[in-house]
């Protein structure tokens, strides 16, 4: 549980709400976070940042007012003048035109089965010395420059309200490591990536031998500018995750669909909207992510079938889009929800995707990932780290920067194969507040009749 | 407002002789170059009428320290919210230096000392922050207002104010009290066109001539922001009621609503020296650019002017930047062969040396931060386009005979070195024979930034020139939303791929 001195100031602060007959909710947020950036084969920057922060939302009938607070949480006072001014922002505010639902924690939770304290303490120390090791084994092998980025931490999530008794509390640890290769004159870059839950969650030599089972055909071959055309390719798991992303968006969310802007607006809970080998879940209990036991007007989260075999099971309600359109909200008033994609029945391992493929092109990675028409799941992006050409069953040449624009129905209604194996792919943003955020996705897909719809002369 | 200065209190005196002594104590702990960013208030505001609904009505203050050491020509970087707390964040950004000397790369060296001590206050008549809020929802909704039609299906109308105090010193001797003040409008209608695709037209709050103040007296004037919800809402009828841009070769004029991203995405970023350098590979990406390009690269047609402009009514301008060094106005692209680019102290040593000549003089003055919590990086500033000689935007449409006018962006996706881009607008307008004819949905338009460049065939003069705001980019890792400015003036770039081939 929290920190008793935070916490007593905290329900302290809900007392005297109640004592003005507020209703109020208190959201606190608290990181720990340290990162070493890698920049030219050297640590170009270590930073820590120790943060808390306080979110107060007040709601009387129809009008609602919140005041966000980052700052050192240690006197009443502080939290009296927070709730004033989220109160002040309420009464001025204005009234909407559908009753707001207001925050409840349903079952009180004390999680900290996702905390590590190694992960927690992991210093920069040890993060510059695995990447070290890294740098010294594949560096002197050819004319390669290293950066990436290892940000690892702790973030502790809090949130109670006047309406009940009830406390939610999550502390989890996580880490994110990103390593990229690029040559320096060709100009191609490799990457390798992990996601971490506990300290010691993968070696150096993991690290080493990724880039050493990529590197050959990227040494041994020109790039390879493809046809604009419509082609097979064979999705990795990135690109897999931000498809799966664009999806959320562009068919499940709930105000999208509600306002017609969706691509599965249209259907109804019950109609085929992609292909039978595909299924979408929220679901916290999947082992491959931070699993979010509760968002932050206090629902509980359940597992939860958005697409199950490809038809439309559910779409997703925040608090805001539940009352303005007379649904129930789903648990998903938080930034870190737990999406998956389910494994198919393709053998696992990327070398066994790439023989099914035969002659493919392999996009492990979509940069740039935009969606310009949600209403037809239309997006565009351009491949990058690691991609590859596939012929014969055998990577033959590293890809030339092509460019996928398509639609999310086209691409799932081409997926020929779906790899058995799915794996966390570690989506957290650090634009905000720490929210350690994962998706599981299968580690490939392959596709057939993928729009490329440019190609680079470079990667 | 309410001002405060370096002796007014007494618990601040206590930080800022605690802060001044630790910069003091780093050096003897053997740094070459510490500094300190204390933040004794960071406000925002965002209101967002959605629908006539007030969706979001939040304000936010952060208050803290964001700390740097170099130390054997090593970054470290700590900070913290809790102000009793400043000597061990001193020591934390210390160990985090140590720690990256561990896996040294290019020594970094600030160069010359450059003290500096001075003071910025944005051009502000009326702090947002004083209005009441009931003032401010009025002015809303009187705006959402006049968006809301039969034909409109949604509608937003937000504002955004922000008001930053921070202190800066760093162990050369520098201080400097800078204050950030910046106002944010944007508004959109939507509706979905007759296959069922949404449409929309937006309208964001812009200066016709980068002058004025940008306080709450910007958002209020109609010419640059309310005044345009009747046209949007035209606007969006005409978009519903329009065929798709069918793909070809044509001219291109780019009002200043999509300038500004064509340059923010395939100038600015792209002339970002850690980028060029390779510091931002990881995440956001290279740099087609070189070392060796600088003072050499045939950017853009000879009609191309870019600058990193101080333009008075743009977050993109702040006095000092955060390294102290106060802000200067140059040239990145002179009669399109590139000079200089967008540069902090921390790498010009380190760029100087890998070209063998010094190839970027001085400090760009781009060090920025968006937050205590986050360290300064490479950022862009305002990235201006110099208004040209070929009259209005009327002039320009007059003198071409196939093309298309285009404003706003949908989206935009490029490649990770800026070679290569792909952008979506909300409209279209045809031009044939010198005439604006029809109005088209859908547009797109792509193509290689140093081709594209070369293009560049009309540009605007000074009327046509307008002031855009950006107040979402983002870079960096841990990553940081900066805001900033572009003005641009229309802009006619020839034989385009435009729209999409099915």
């Amino acid at each position: 549980m929290l920190e008793k001195r935070i916490r007593h100031l905290l329900l302290d602060a809900r007392a005297i709400a109640r004592k003005q007959g507020l209703d109020a909710e208190f959201n606190f947020h608290r990181e720990r976070s340290s990162l070493i950036r890698l920049g030219n084969s050297s640590v170009a920057l270590s930073t820590y940042e120790e943060l808390s922060r306080l979110d107060v939302f007040v709601q009387q009938g129809r009008k609602s007012g919140a005041y966000s607070l980052t700052s050192d949480i240690t006197s009443p006072a502080q939290l009296a003048e927070a709730l004033k001014i989220a109160a002040t922002n309420c009464q001025s505010s204005l009234e909407k035109d559908y009753d707001p639902i207001f925050g409840v924690v349903e079952e009180a939770v004390d999680d900290s089965a996702g905390f590590d304290t190694a992960l927690e303490a992991l210093s920069p120390v040890t993060k510059t010395e695995l990447c070290k090791k890294v740098v010294d084994a594949v560096k002197p092998t050819g004319r390669y420059d290293f950066s990436g980025s290892w940000s690892s931490g702790s973030t502790e999530m809090y949130f109670i309200s006047t309406a009940n008794e009830n406390e939610a509390y999550r502390r989890l640890t996580d880490g994110r490591f990103t390593m990229v290769l690029k040559e320096q004159e060709k100009k191609w870059e490799l990457q390798v990536e992990r996601t971490q839950k506990k300290a010691g969650d993968f070696s150096a030599d993991d690290v080493i031998a990724d880039f050493k089972g990529i590197l050959p055909v990227y040494e041994k071959n020109p790039g390879y500018k493809t046809q604009i055309a419509h082609q097979r390719v064979m999705f990795g798991p990135e690109a897999v995750s931000a498809l799966l992303g664009l999806s959320i968006w562009g068919a499940f969310v709930g105000r999208m669909w509600e306002e017609k802007r969706a691509f599965s607006s249209h259907l109804k809970p019950g109609d085929r909207l992609f292909p039978e080998s595909v299924t979408i879940t929220d679901d916290p209990t999947n082992p491959n992510v931070f699993g979010m036991p509760f968002d932050f007007k206090g629902h509980r989260r359940h597992p939860r079938l958005l697409c199950e075999r490809g038809i439309l099971k559910s779409v997703l309600y925040d608090s805001a889009t539940a009352a303005k359109y007379k649904r129930q909200p789903t648990a998903n008033d938080l930034g870190n929800d737990d999406f998956c994609m389910s494994g198919g029945t393709a053998p696992a391992g990327i070398d066994a995707g790439r023989r099914l493929a035969k002659d493919a092109l392999y996009i492990p990675h979509l940069h740039y990932i935009h969606m310009p028409d949600p209403t037809k799941g239309m997006f565009t992006g351009s491949s990058r780290f690691n991609a590859r050409l596939i012929k014969d069953g055998e990577f033959t040449a590293p890809l030339l920067s092509s460019r996928v624009t398509d639609t999310i129905p086209s691409v799932f209604s081409g997926i020929v194969a779906i790899s058995s194996r799915t794996v966390p792919w570690n989506v957290s943003s650090t634009y905000d507040r720490r929210s350690p955020t994962a998706m599981s996705v299968p580690e490939y897909i392959i596709c057939d009749n993928v729009r490329i719809s440019d190609v680079a002369d470079s990667f | 407002m309410t001002k405060r200065s370096f002796t007014v209190s007494t618990e601040f005196d206590r930080q800022v002789a605690t802060v001044k002594a630790e910069l003091k104590r780093m050096l003897d702990a053997g740094c070459s170059f510490a500094d300190a960013r204390l933040y004794d208030e960071d406000r925002g505001e965002r209101l967002t009428l959605y629908d006539g609904n007030l969706e979001t009505n939040y304000g936010a203050n952060e208050r803290g320290i964001g700390i740097r050491t170099l130390y054997k020509g090593a970054w470290g970087f700590a900070a913290t919210a809790d102000l009793a707390s400043i000597p061990a964040c001193f020591e934390k950004a210390l160990a985090n230096a140590k720690a990256a000397t561990l896996l040294p790369g290019f020594p970094k060296d600030m160069g010359p000392a450059q003290p500096a001590t001075g003071k910025y206050r944005p051009p502000v008549k009326q702090d947002p922050f004083d209005v009441p809020m009931s003032e401010k929802l009025a002015l809303l909704s009187g705006i959402d207002a006049r968006l809301k039609d039969n034909s409109v299906a949604h509608r937003y109308v937000t504002a955004g104010f922000q008001r930053r105090k921070i202190y800066y010193w760093n162990s050369e001797g520098t201080e400097v009290d800078r204050w950030a003040l910046n106002t944010f409008g944007s508004m959109a209608v939507m509706a979905p066109d007759p296959q069922g695709r949404t449409q929309r037209r937006t309208m964001e709050l812009f200066c016709s001539t980068g002058e004025g103040t940008r306080g709450y007296e910007w958002l209020a004037d109609p010419d640059a922001f309310g005044g345009h919800a009747e046209r949007i809402r035209k606007e969006l009828a005409e978009i519903i009621a329009a065929e798709p841009l069918p793909a070809g070769k044509r001219d291109v004029i780019l009002l200043p609503g999509q300038g500004f991203l064509q340059v923010h995405e395939t100038i600015g970023h792209a002339l970002e020296l850690d980028r060029i350098l390779g510091y931002e590979l990881s995440f956001a990406g290279g740099s087609h650019v070189r070392l060796e390009h600088i003072g050499k690269l045939r950017y853009g047609s000879d009609k191309l002017n870019a600058r990193a402009g101080i333009t008075p009514n743009s977050p993109g301008t702040f006095g000092f930047d955060d390294e102290g060094t106060p802000q200067r106005d140059y040239h990145l692209i002179k009669n399109g062969i590139l000079v200089n680019v967008l540069s902090s102290r921390t790498d010009l040593a380190e760029a100087n040396a890998k070209a063998g000549r010094v190839a970027v003089a001085e400090s760009g003055t781009a060090a920025r931060s968006c937050a205590f919590y986050r360290t300064p990086i490479d950022r862009m500033t305002n990235i201006n386009i110099d208004a040209g000689s070929d009259g209005t935007l009327d002039d320009i449409i007059a003198a071409t005979e196939d093309g298309v006018v285009l404003d706003v962006p949908v989206s935009w996706s490029i490649g990770s070195n800026r070679e290569h881009f792909h952008f979506a607008t909300e409209i279209a307008w045809e031009v044939k024979n010198g005439k604006k004819t029809k109005v088209y949905k859908n547009p797109t338009y792509h193509g290689h930034t140093l081709e594209f460049w070369a293009s560049l065939d009309k540009v605007g003069s000074k009327p046509s020139w307008c002031l855009q705001q950006v107040p979402n980019c983002g870079k960096g890792e841990p990553n940081q939303i900066m805001e900033l400015g572009h003005g641009i003036p229309v802009m006619r770039f020839h034989g385009v791929e435009t729209g999409e081939k099915e």
